[in-house]
């Protein structure tokens, strides 16, 4: 290095090239998302807040052992009743319940419902489940599982019935067959 | 009569203009580093966020103001009143225009005055992280201390290297002579400025000079134990401090009041059209620029670490503000310039 | 006269600082008691154990796939080479292979996880060297890669997007053209921090000869992932015990020479570039067909033990499994990069500045998650 070299060295032109860097990123078009008035739509396959189905669930508990923290609650009892004169038992659901404070939305009851189109479905696209009060607000029993302000009124929300999860060919194939059928 | 209201009155416009004004320079700081960092910044306080400054400023007010149990208390108080009254003092003889009506005073060792009055806000800051008791806080203090009396050196010497092109020490006839030479001292002193805004970014404790505050170090350093009002003061310290050093490198480097080639173009400015522009605007356009670049260095230096940026004050700094000085005193006595 | 005055300075009070646990650059809620005379660092101690959730023990209590939600938690950065180590070792035992689609799809989002958690350590590493800017373009492009995982899976932090035996789902259409085109403009954006970064004398002054560790000392500390490379060992699980399809795409694995904090700085950002490069591999490669083999419906691997371990943004992530034939394992330990890679801190920074401290850690990217599990 010669003292030309060193002299050159010394005067800082690669400060002058990040500030080019910063100068040209402020003219750029910013990427700020102005959250309550604007908002990002969820993907098809956000796992959002929890929808219930209580028509279509079919009080197998499969949820409840995929669960890995055990926060989905089921019990039920046998309903005996006589259609077309043979005896019938039937499962009746008493209590689903969903803590959903302590639910880190990992989807897997979801993948174990054995029901298409599913009757517990997490893709709803409602991330907004912030609440004065946890135990009360985010504890879910069945009734507000299906009724909670949100659940069907929230944009995007596919009830079950329209086909579950609008990107899955399956139930698409299934509920054509099924009206051809 | 008119010696006591006139001055009294001007004190009040200047000083509620520099309030305001480092109070929306914080403003336009976060608005400038949002930009630069693609986000949009602040737009929720009034329209597109132009009172967010005075939101600040409120919520500054009803902040729990806290005293650490085991401070110094008188001296923790003392501080944060060292560091801005020095600030605000400046303000007294820096001149705005031409006239009389522009300027508070014009006293003809303006510059030695600046250079002493600012020193003294280091004061605020030792003394503020001293008696907070806190290490962190004590750690910042100790690191300004270090810094602003190193930096203060060859801040000096860029000064003088005006002074020696000006043959004076008041701010206004330093001006003058920028114009009556037709050319600003930047182009014979562009050493001295680069060493004198280096310097000046380093006394206002700026990026890549903030080691004192070093959030990710010393968790804001000396003013850590500070909330409500008092740490208010530090920041409109800080700020007043951006203010006066990009002022006096407008007036000392860049012909203050004096719009753009004021020989060259004379006719375009006495135009009717732009004679109606007061001086003032020129010089605010200038300290508007400097400040740019201040927030401009904040957004896109890291920052130095202690020894490194002391061995840039006394190894690099000095040494060329030196030898700029005696080449510059050495043109001046070839060129014949004024003694 | 002179000397018993330096030496009543020598004797002078040490100060102890508790650096931590909220401390904004201890990158989560590390604490550190750091022994200072002045400015200089005497001696430091970690203490870790803020964010400890006994995830080894909750993994004894769930089935194998119930594990999986578990290690997203670990190293939240990096959800997706989590899941991808531990998925591993399961199949490691139960001795299935996987899918190539399965393969190449894990492969894509390894990488893309490696590039978003070494996002996260630039954008936190230049914060703590006084450098705001870069956070918020190191963001950016971390939730563009973000907005991929949440299209595949369904999540943007916590993924969850393994499952034993293969991939929980294929892709959603046109997946693999959002993910080309995030990979074709990436590589300027590198180019762009470099230009604020690489050269600038500040940056250089706090990380060049910061830090430094030898090779061997390295070795010695088991020192994982870009703080073992950045000493100039050419070690990488990938290409050592390649798993997936690592052995069928071309990458080189960057090293240091110094071992300082400005080599690691220069290893994570080619290595980036190594990422794309996988990635776009593995775009022109990948197969079509299943992405999930047949694996029995409750996972019971057989009695044994096996070792598993993946290339980590941060450096090897083992997973050390026991199972007694059941449908949980019996022990489930985890070698975490992060918890092995701070133990060299104190060696690091010993006899430096506190803003050197600060550097290292940032340098050793580590996460509380992963340290204190």
């Amino acid at each position: 290095m010669s003292w030309w070299d060193k002299i050159l060295a010394f005067i800082p032109l690669e400060l002058v090239q990040g500030l080019g860097v910063t100068g040209k990123y402020l003219f750029r078009k910013k990427v700020t998302v102005q959250y309550p008035e604007q908002r990002l739509e969820p993907k098809d396959r956000f796992r959002g807040m929890f929808g219930f189905s209580e028509e279509r669930c079919i009080v197998c508990h499969n949820c409840a052992k995929a669960c890995p923290i055990d926060i989905i609650h089921i019990t039920d009892h046998f309903e005996e009743s006589v259609v077309d004169g043979k005896k019938r038992k039937k499962k009746v659901l008493d209590r689903y319940d969903i803590d959903v404070k302590r639910c880190m939305f990992c989807g897997l009851c979801e993948e174990a419902c054995p029901t298409k189109p599913v009757a517990i479905w997490l893709t709803t696209k409602t991330y907004e489940t912030a609440a004065y009060e946890r135990n009360e607000r985010l504890y879910f029993d069945k009734v507000r599982l299906q009724t909670w302000d949100g659940v069907l009124p929230f944009p995007g929300v596919k009830a079950p019935a329209e086909g579950g999860m609008p990107e899955d060919p399956k139930a698409e194939k299934k509920a054509a067959g099924g009206e051809g059928a | 009569m008119t010696y006591l209201v006139i001055p009294l009155v001007k004190i009040v416009v200047i000083l509620l203009v520099l309030i305001l004004g480092a109070a929306y320079l914080t403003f336009f700081e976060r608005k400038i580093l949002a930009y630069i960092q693609i986000r949009l910044g602040p737009n929720r306080v009034g329209p597109k966020g132009w009172l967010q400054a005075i939101a600040d400023a409120l919520k500054l007010f009803v902040k729990e103001d806290l005293t650490p149990a085991r401070s110094e208390k008188f001296v923790f108080l003392l501080a944060p009143v060292l560091i801005i009254v020095p600030a605000l003092l400046v303000f007294a003889v820096i001149p705005f225009g031409p006239s009389d009506i522009w300027r508070l005073t014009d006293i003809n060792v303006a510059l030695l005055f600046v250079l002493g009055v600012s020193s003294v806000g280091i004061y605020g800051i030792i003394l503020g992280g001293w008696s907070s008791n806190n290490k962190y806080s004590l750690m910042g203090g100790l690191r300004s201390a270090a810094q602003l009396i190193s930096y203060e050196v060859p801040m000096g010497f860029a000064v003088v290297t005006v002074v020696v092109m000006a043959g004076s020490l008041s701010l206004v006839r330093i001006v003058e002579v920028q114009r009556e030479l037709g050319v600003w001292f930047f182009l014979p002193g562009i050493v001295a400025l680069f060493v004198y805004f280096v310097c000046g970014v380093a006394e206002t404790n700026r990026n890549p000079f903030d080691l004192p505050e070093a959030e990710s170090e010393l968790v804001g350093g000396f003013h850590t134990e500070y909330s409500g009002m008092k740490w208010a003061f530090f920041f409109l310290g800080e700020y007043a401090n951006m203010i006066v050093i990009s002022a006096m490198a407008t007036v000392l480097f860049f012909g203050g009041w004096l719009p753009p080639f004021p020989n060259l173009l004379a006719p375009l400015w006495a135009l009717p059209a732009v004679a109606w522009v007061p001086p003032p605007f020129w010089f605010l356009l200038k300290v508007a620029a400097f400040i740019f670049l201040y927030m401009w260095f904040r957004g896109t230096f890291p920052r130095y670490r202690f020894d490194q940026l002391m061995r840039l004050g006394w190894k690099v700094l000095l040494p060329v503000s030196l030898a700029n000085l005696m080449v510059v005193a050495l043109g001046v006595l070839i060129l014949g310039g004024r003694s | 006269m002179e000397r018993t005055h330096l030496k009543a300075f020598a004797d002078a009070e040490e100060m102890e600082i508790s650096f931590g646990p909220q401390h904004p650059s201890t990158h989560g809620v590390l604490r550190l008691m750091v022994k200072v005379d002045g400015e200089r660092i005497l001696d430091v101690k970690p203490i870790i154990g803020y964010l400890h959730r006994g995830t080894e023990k909750l993994f004894e209590r769930e089935t194998y796939n119930g594990c999986i939600p578990h290690t997203d938690r670990m190293d939240y950065t990096a959800a997706v080479t989590n899941n991808q180590g531990l998925v591993g070792a399961v199949e490691r035992l139960m001795g299935i292979t996987i899918p190539p689609r399965a393969a190449y799809l894990r492969m894509i989002l390894a990488e893309l996880q490696r590039l978003a958690s070494h996002l996260v350590w630039l954008a936190t590493h230049a914060l703590d060297i006084g450098a705001q800017t870069p956070y918020f373009y190191c963001f950016e492009e971390r939730d563009k890669i973000l907005d991929l995982f949440e299209e595949y899976c369904g999540a943007r932090l916590t993924t969850n997007c393994m499952r034993v035996g293969g991939m929980p789902f294929d892709l959603t259409p046109g997946w693999t053209d959002r993910c080309r085109a995030f990979i074709e403009q990436f590589p300027a954006k590198v180019s762009d921090w470099e230009r604020l970064l690489t050269k600038n004398r500040i940056w250089r002054e706090r990380t060049v000869g910061v830090g430094v560790i030898s090779a061997a000392d390295a070795i010695e500390w088991g020192l994982t992932g870009p703080p073992l490379r950045g000493s100039g060992v050419r070690w990488d699980i990938r290409k050592v015990f390649p798993y997936d399809r690592y052995d069928e795409v071309e990458f080189d694995v960057p090293i240091g020479t110094n071992g300082d904090t400005y080599d690691r700085y220069l290893v994570r950002m080619e290595e980036m570039r190594q990422s794309v490069r996988i990635i776009r591999q593995c775009l022109e490669r990948l197969p079509d067909g299943p992405v999930m083999a047949k694996v029995p419906k409750i996972i019971k691997p057989p009695k044994g033990e096996v070792y598993f371990s993946v290339e980590a943004p941060k450096g090897e992530l083992g997973y050390y499994l026991v199972s007694e034939g059941g449908d949980t394992p019996y022990r489930l330990h985890v070698r975490p990069a992060c918890f092995i890679n701070l133990q060299a801190l104190p060696e690091m920074v010993r006899g430096q500045l506190v803003a050197d401290l600060v550097a290292v850690i940032g340098t050793l990217d580590i996460v509380l998650g992963e340290i204190d599990r």
